[in-house]
């Protein structure tokens, strides 16, 4: 599975506060899935202008397919799955870093989204390189560089095939029981 | 094999465990409260189950937005409400007698040394200082517990931290545990577990070691956990009639490091500046700094031992004019026990404001929300940018002792002071 996209360039320590406020935590009504959708992109890294480890122009000029690539410990904090489904409701498709926290890592990857990482893999990348993720090889390619690189992840097997299913909840949906 | 591998291996059905091996285990509690509760239940109901998997295994505690503050929230608990019905769920919280769930998980005997929990928050790692697994989960993870009733996870080595001597008051385990952090720093255990061991947490009563296991998150740990001692084993007999096995880390455990401290390497209260828990620094260095709030309570630091310190430094005397001074017990019960004491007349009579048990300003939830450059110091235990509202405001964190001190002074200041004068 190949995912090309244009970087995004995240620095370190991006929390979970950051992604998704908690004054937006109990808004949405997450059993209307467009409205919902449309909620959580909109409400997601609000304080933006006020960060150094976030790009000022991300919020407003992210598109669908964009992936960020991060410094080290990518999602500290919370739980709140939100600060997952911002990204992926904005157009991000993966996000790769130096190191990533727990839960936002498996938040991520629960989405149907990829989360990788790779100590010293920021330092090979810049806002608007072109990337592309081989997921069953383990690699990633900066196209503008020409350089490749492997991971080696620690997922369960079946994470590739969430990915492909679109998700942990459609995936668990197509299990027979 | 290590304390939490011994538990990993056992709930996976294996003999031996590695560290990040990845394993499948049994999940004895899970526990969904108000903040992400409805969102776990209509990723359940997209599942197509009907019912859960043991209703016996899951906890409901709503806690962060309680009593409600608007249409939203109280939407959200009538359908965590219906749900507990619905699917025969015992264990639920409602506003008036739980509290905080991490707390309430503690204090009613929930969590069982050897078990396995995991909360749809990332402070429940908490409980591990009964000698559980805690860990926390998002959502969509949560549904699919809920209907199987089992999680996979990525064995964490452990990384031992070892205190010996005896924390001399006002310094306390969350002096501790900022300067722990400052150690570790916010990405030093990810993806491992902190095993805290040594005379000093041995000489903790449980609460103050829960302290230690709830800020074990921000280190990037996967968990927090502590041997069922004696006194473990005392306070959960008074709580629960459930029997429980007591494991221990082998005795030629591997760990992936030890980290050695002592007590007397803490020479002054600490206080993490802003943005991060790991920017600890020694009072002195703050000394001064001009409050607008000061707040005591949280998972952290709301049980009736902050209360009482908090109470000591207080009584008698008046806060600062300026400065908004909270108080909320992390619990029903730790409010009823601060009641009976007559710390609660304490506070209010000093000028606080007593809430009921609920997260309240430990983060953008619901009462004490920062406006524009405000300043608060906290018991909480975070301090990202925004976390407690404006983006610009600031958190400093730090003991309840140091809090309160500082309520009185509108400034951030030693309690040592209070201290020698009382
Ligand atoms: S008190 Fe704070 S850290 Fe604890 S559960 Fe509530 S919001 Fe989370």
């Amino acid at each position: 599975m190949e995912l090309k996209g244009r970087v995004w360039k995240f620095g370190k320590d991006v929390d979970t506060d950051e992604l998704f406020a908690g004054r937006f935590i109990m808004g949405g009504d997450e059993t209307s899935t467009s409205q919902y959708q449309e909620f959580i992109a909109r409400s997601g890294l609000s304080d933006v202008g006020h960060r150094e480890n976030v790009p000022r122009d991300f919020v407003t000029r992210v598109e669908k397919g964009d992936i960020i690539v991060a410094e080290e410990n990518f999602g500290i904090g919370s739980s709140r799955q939100q600060a997952a489904e911002t990204l992926k409701f904005k157009g991000v498709q993966a996000v790769v870093a130096d190191s990533i926290h727990r839960i936002f890592f498996r938040n991520f990857w629960n989405l149907g989204c990829p989360a990788i990482d790779l100590p010293g893999i920021s330092a090979e990348f810049e806002t608007g390189h072109g990337i592309v993720i081989n997921l069953r090889q383990g690699t990633i390619k900066n196209l503008n560089t020409g350089k490749e690189f492997e991971f080696h992840l620690i997922i369960p097997s079946w994470f590739v095939d969430m990915v492909e299913a679109g998700g942990l909840i459609p995936y668990h949906k197509s299990l027979k029981s | 094999m290590t304390l939490v591998e011994k538990i990993l291996a056992k709930k996976a059905g294996k003999k031996v465990v590695r560290p990040d091996e990845l394993v499948e285990v049994s999940v004895d509690l899970a526990m969904i409260h108000d903040a992400l509760g409805a969102h776990t239940i209509a990723k359940f109901r997209e599942l197509g189950v009907e019912k859960v998997w043991d209703p016996a295994r899951i906890i409901v505690v709503l806690d962060h937005y309680v009593p409600n503050k608007d249409i939203d929230t109280a939407k959200k608990c009538l359908n965590i409400k219906k749900f507990v019905i619905e699917q025969g769920i015992e264990n639920y919280y409602e506003v008036g007698k739980g509290g905080i769930a991490h707390q309430v998980l503690v204090e009613k005997g929930h969590v069982l040394p050897g078990t396995t929990l995991v909360g749809v928050d990332s402070h429940t790692t908490t409980s591990g200082v009964v000698g559980a697994f805690a860990t926390g989960i998002g959502v969509d993870e949560m549904a699919v517990v809920f209907k199987t009733g089992r999680l996979w996870e990525r064995v964490p080595g452990t990384i031992r931290i070892n205190v010996e001597g005896k924390l001399v008051p006002p310094i306390a385990s969350k002096d501790l545990m900022l300067f722990i952090l400052k150690r570790l720093g916010v990405s030093g255990a990810l993806f491992k577990s902190l095993q805290y061991t040594g005379s000093a947490i041995n000489q903790m009563s449980v609460e103050s070691r829960m302290v230690l296991t709830n800020m074990a998150i921000e280190s990037g740990a996967t968990n927090g956990i502590i041997e069922a001692d004696q006194k473990i084993v005392d306070f959960l007999r008074a709580r629960t009639t459930h029997s429980f096995e007591l494991i221990q880390s082998d005795q030629d455990a591997e760990y992936a490091e030890t980290l050695e401290f002592h007590a007397d390497d803490i020479k002054e209260p600490m206080v993490a500046v802003p943005p991060k828990p790991s920017n600890a620094v020694g009072v002195t260095e703050v000394e001064g700094t001009r409050i607008d709030q000061a707040f005591i309570g949280a998972c952290t630091n709301g049980r009736m031992e902050d209360l009482r310190i908090a109470a000591r430094i207080l009584k008698g005397r008046k806060v600062d004019k300026f400065t908004k001074v909270i108080v909320i017990p992390a619990s029903q019960e730790v409010f009823k026990s601060a009641l009976a004491e007559g710390l609660m007349a304490t506070f209010v009579e000093a000028g606080a404001v007593v809430g009921p048990p609920t997260c309240g300003p430990c983060m953008e939830a619901h009462m004490g929300i920062l406006g524009p450059g405000e300043v608060c110091i906290s018991t909480a235990n975070r301090n990202f940018q925004g976390r407690v509202g404006d983006v610009t405001a600031k958190i400093y964190l730090a003991s309840p002792a140091t809090v309160a001190a500082s309520a009185l002074k509108g400034k951030i200041s030693d309690p040592r002071e209070f201290f020698r004068e009382t």
